[in-house]
């Protein structure tokens, strides 16, 4: 190591000299935009821990001060930031404040192996100290029983890594495990709680937040399905898991548990000023967002969306869009995100994909009849002569809510220029759909037998449209090429659907996370499907012997008749009309010949 | 093809709506209820090979099969609903009249014993008009029985044979079915049957009444007519409420499951039909 240092870069002693703790992973893109709704242009801000580069770039105007433990990651913040503390968190100068402390790789990160262990609560409260009265902060919790935890395919407790110098058990008292207790620990050190978010898809990798208070809501909301799908189904692409982590979040916000089961939280917390006056702080409650989530689906620039007397609104970003926005095209593309969207009011519902899940578990084919029919009516009233285009035209069931009889677009980013017929732009939602029930291997009421396209047509026709397998194969064409479009630079978790749709099987596990679940259903559903067939083969096997018995049966009738004098005298009499016949044949056969030879000459 | 998906020209009749014409209908990947009944939609001591679909009419049927242990159990709706959307009622020629009857039947390898003279004589008291009396195929020919009905001044009618083991179809039988239901006012019998509930969708005002017989050998599986009484009284009566009984002939035969004709050939296997020869 070097003892040379950046004039910028203060070394207290307690600093680890070849640790790092830059992340591996792409920057907290949703914790980005919250901060910069709360930090000004000037404000004082202290980054305790691991530095996430998103964060820096939206911190620009402010004065940063950033305390890490490793002396690298220190070397490569000189000149980013005004100062970089190198050390534990005993190394903060001390009777120094800020207006906003940012802990967003929590607490542990924070604390360096050498000098006296401050555990977690000795950490939080050297930070709180230094929240100036009328400051904040932001603080991440990882929970001990969020979704990541429920489906890893290791236990936590077996901790290798480098970082798991120690690994926080269950008995610790300091360290809280739930938001409740997360509260008392941050009263006790004098901080006042404003707003918690629980962060999904991994502790590791945030792509959502959703405010806590809302997810409690009775029934959900499209929004949040959407937003916990889509976070969990990319977060764990390809990764091997328990169980499907997207279906345990969603089923956690339909019993109002989401916030419960959040892989970490982010709470927002600040320090009363002596008179109790809120007046300088940056924030107002009624300015945090509802939700911080990235819009067009995973890999798409952050957006916002805040409670108004109007509903739910999308507001444009704060953070300029550098999400992985498709180049602009030579030529017109199969779609296109559109730069002005979302905007505007979020249409409330539930969301179709679930609902039609729904249905399909609980056999209940008139609400499936009701959910599709309004979906394809809605199709058509879009329509022009016969085609749709724009949003309406992308948007799959995972994209579209409903509200009593009405449908619209959650996210109308992803947009097709060119119209497409509506019975193409409906076989591919429900192809899709279709894909979903069956790899990932939901009860339906619908027979085995039936291939993705097969299900696609029939459920078609619940949606009252009778169109077949060639409408199918377009619109599966179609899916290819948009699947490669809208993708952009994020991970696809269906990469290998898209790159061959016309060969995924009902008994296929679905795309995805590799869950253990998911494959083991898979395989039963192989197992099953074999069963059927040796069945069938049987059954099979056993109806041919009977009707060999029986043709043998009527041979030996027939050349028992054949011989008969009736049948004999029966011949007899046709034979001139037989002899005609044969005659006849013959002629036009050799006049067939002419012809064709005479063709051949000229 | 499982030869009780011949029966009663079923297979004709839906190969007619999926649109294959009128020909000889390729083989059906999977069992199609034959007729209304209290189980799990097939009937009782046929081979079936398992796992293969059950294309069921209603879905309560569907949840009684799957409550016995069946699998791959689907709605499809009745054969006779797949009809009605093929043949809509014509503009009448003269006005519906009458009742057209139908004497609890089993099939050929059962007998009904019952008193039929009482029979005829319930039905005169009960009957404001002309009756027509349908007998099945095989009563239709004892003379004894067909006598009794004649003497008694009603029309014998008889729709047809159902077929047995692929051979004697008649594929127009619920054509002729449907015609004559479709000529009378009331339909009525002596059992809760499949004909009754197409005689309600056909437009019939319908009624149950009259001693059931007893079927030979009936099987008690299901809970035979004392079951269905307690099940469906609303069904049972010389005059019924018919708005009840047109919503549970519509749930019974599964009108609203009726599938639009590609998605019906997904489902019976047809969407890429094997020729067949026979």
């Amino acid at each position: 190591m070097t003892t040379e240092t950046a004039p910028n870069v203060a070394l207290p002693g307690g600093e680890m000299p070849g640790w790092s703790d830059r992340p591996d992973e792409g920057g907290n893109a949703p914790l980005a935009e919250l901060v910069a709704r709360l930090a000004p242009a000037g404000a004082r801000v202290l980054l305790a821990g691991p530095p996430d580069p998103a964060l820096l770039d939206v911190l620009g105007p402010a004065r940063v001060t950033c305390l890490v433990r490793g002396y690298p990651d220190a070397a490569a913040l000189a000149g980013r930031v005004t100062q970089v503390v190198v050390a534990g968190p005993q190394g903060l100068p001390a009777g120094e404040e800020y207006d906003l402390v940012i802990a967003a790789g929590g607490l542990d990160a924070v604390e360096s192996v050498e000098g006296v262990r401050l555990g977690w609560h000795g950490v939080l409260s050297r930070l709180a100290a230094a929240v100036r009265p009328g400051g904040a902060l932001l603080l991440r919790l990882d929970n001990p029983l969020g979704v990541h935890r429920l489906v890893a395919a290791s236990g936590w407790y077996t901790g290798r890594d480098d970082a798991q110098w120690t690994v926080g058990g269950v008995l610790d008292a300091t360290r809280p495990a739930n938001l409740d207790q997360l509260r008392d620990r941050l009263t006790d050190v004098g901080l006042r709680v404003d707003v918690r978010y629980a962060a999904y898809p991994r502790p590791e990798s945030t792509t959502v937040l959703l405010a806590t208070d809302q997810l409690t809501r009775p029934g959900g909301c499209g929004l949040f399905d959407a937003a916990l799908h889509h976070a969990c189904t990319a977060g764990y692409a390809d990764r091997f898991v328990l169980a499907d982590p997207a279906r345990l979040a969603v089923d956690a916000l339909y019993a109002g548990r989401a916030a419960d089961l959040a892989p970490s939280w982010l709470v927002y917390a600040h320090r009363p000023t002596a008179d109790g006056a809120a007046a300088d702080r940056p924030d107002r409650p009624d300015r945090w967002p509802v939700a911080v989530l990235p819009a067009g689906g995973p890999g798409g620039p952050v957006v916002a969306v805040v409670d108004t007397p109007q509903g739910w609104q999308w507001e444009p970003p704060r953070v300029p869009r550098s999400g992985p926005v498709p180049a602009p095209y030579a030529s017109r593309e199969v779609a296109r995100r559109d730069p002005a969207a979302p905007d505007g009011p979020v249409p409330d519902g539930r969301l179709l994909r679930s609902l039609l899940l729904d249905g399909c578990l609980r056999r209940d084919t008139a609400r499936l009849r009701r959910l599709l029919r309004g979906y394809a009516d809605w199709l058509d009233a879009q329509a022009d002569a016969g085609r749709v285009t724009g949003a309406v035209a992308l948007a799959g069931v995972d994209n579209l809510v409903v509200a009593g009889d009405r449908v619209a677009v959650l996210d109308p980013s992803w947009r097709a220029d060119d119209p497409f017929p509506v019975d193409v732009v409906l076989a591919r939602a429900l192809w899709r759909f279709a894909v979903e029930l069956t790899t990932g291997g939901y009860a339906h009421p619908w027979t085995s037998t039936l291939d993705v396209a097969g299900l696609t047509v029939v459920l078609g026709g619940v949606a009252g449209r009778d169109f077949d397998r060639t409408v199918v194969d377009s619109a599966v064409r179609w899916e290819a090429v948009l699947a490669a479009t809208t993708r952009g630079g994020a991970a696809d978790p269906r990469a290998d659907l898209t790159a061959n749709p016309r060969a995924v099987t009902p008994t296929d596990p679905p795309p995805g996370p590799r869950g253990y679940q998911q494959l083991r259903d898979a395989w039963l559903r192989q197992r099953e499907e074999n069963t059927r067939l040796t069945a069938l083969l049987s059954w099979t096997e056993e109806l041919l012997t009977s009707r060999e018995h029986a043709l043998r049966r009527a041979e030996a009738k027939l050349d028992l008749l054949s011989g008969t004098l009736g049948y004999r005298a029966a011949r007899l009499a046709s034979s001139p009309a037989r002899l005609a016949r044969r005659g006849a044949r013959a002629v036009k056969r050799r006049a067939r010949t002419a012809m064709s030879r005479k063709d051949g000459a000229s | 093809m499982h030869h009780a998906n011949h029966f009663y020209g079923h297979a004709h009749v839906l190969a007619r709506y999926a649109g294959l014409g009128d020909g000889h209908p390729p083989r059906i990947n999977g069992y199609v209820q034959h007729g209304w009944n209290i189980g799990d939609g097939l009937a009782p001591g046929h081979p079936y090979a398992a796992g293969t679909p059950s294309l069921l009419w209603s879905e309560q049927t569907r949840r009684r099969a799957w409550s016995v242990g069946r699998r791959n159990v689907t709605v499809i709706g009745a054969p006779f609903a797949y009809l009605l959307a093929t043949r809509p009622e014509p503009p009448p020629t003269q006005p519906r009249a009458g009742t057209i009857w139908y004497p609890f039947h089993g099939w050929e390898g059962q007998h009904v014993s019952g008193d039929h003279k009482e029979l005829i004589a319930r039905i005169r008291d009960t009957e404001p008009g002309p009756v027509t009396v349908c007998l099945y195929w095989h009563e239709h020919r004892m003379r004894r029985v067909r006598r009794l009905y004649e003497n008694a001044g009603f029309r014998i009618v008889c729709h047809g044979y159902r077929g047995h083991w692929w051979t004697g179809t008649d594929p127009d039988f619920l054509d002729r079915q449907l015609a004559e239901l479709r000529r009378h006012t009331r339909v009525a019998s002596n059992r809760l049957t499949s004909a009754v509930f197409y005689g309600i969708a056909a437009g019939c005002e319908p009624a149950v009444y009259g001693n059931p017989m007893v079927l030979a050998a009936e099987d008690p599986t299901f809970g035979g007519t004392a079951r269905i009484r307690r099940q469906w009284p609303e069904l049972h009566g010389e005059q019924l409420h018919l708005p009840t009984a047109v919503e549970i002939a519509r749930e019974e035969l599964g009108i609203d499951h009726r599938h639009p004709p590609a998605a019906l050939r997904e489902l019976l296997g047809w969407a890429a039909p094997r020729k067949e020869t026979t």
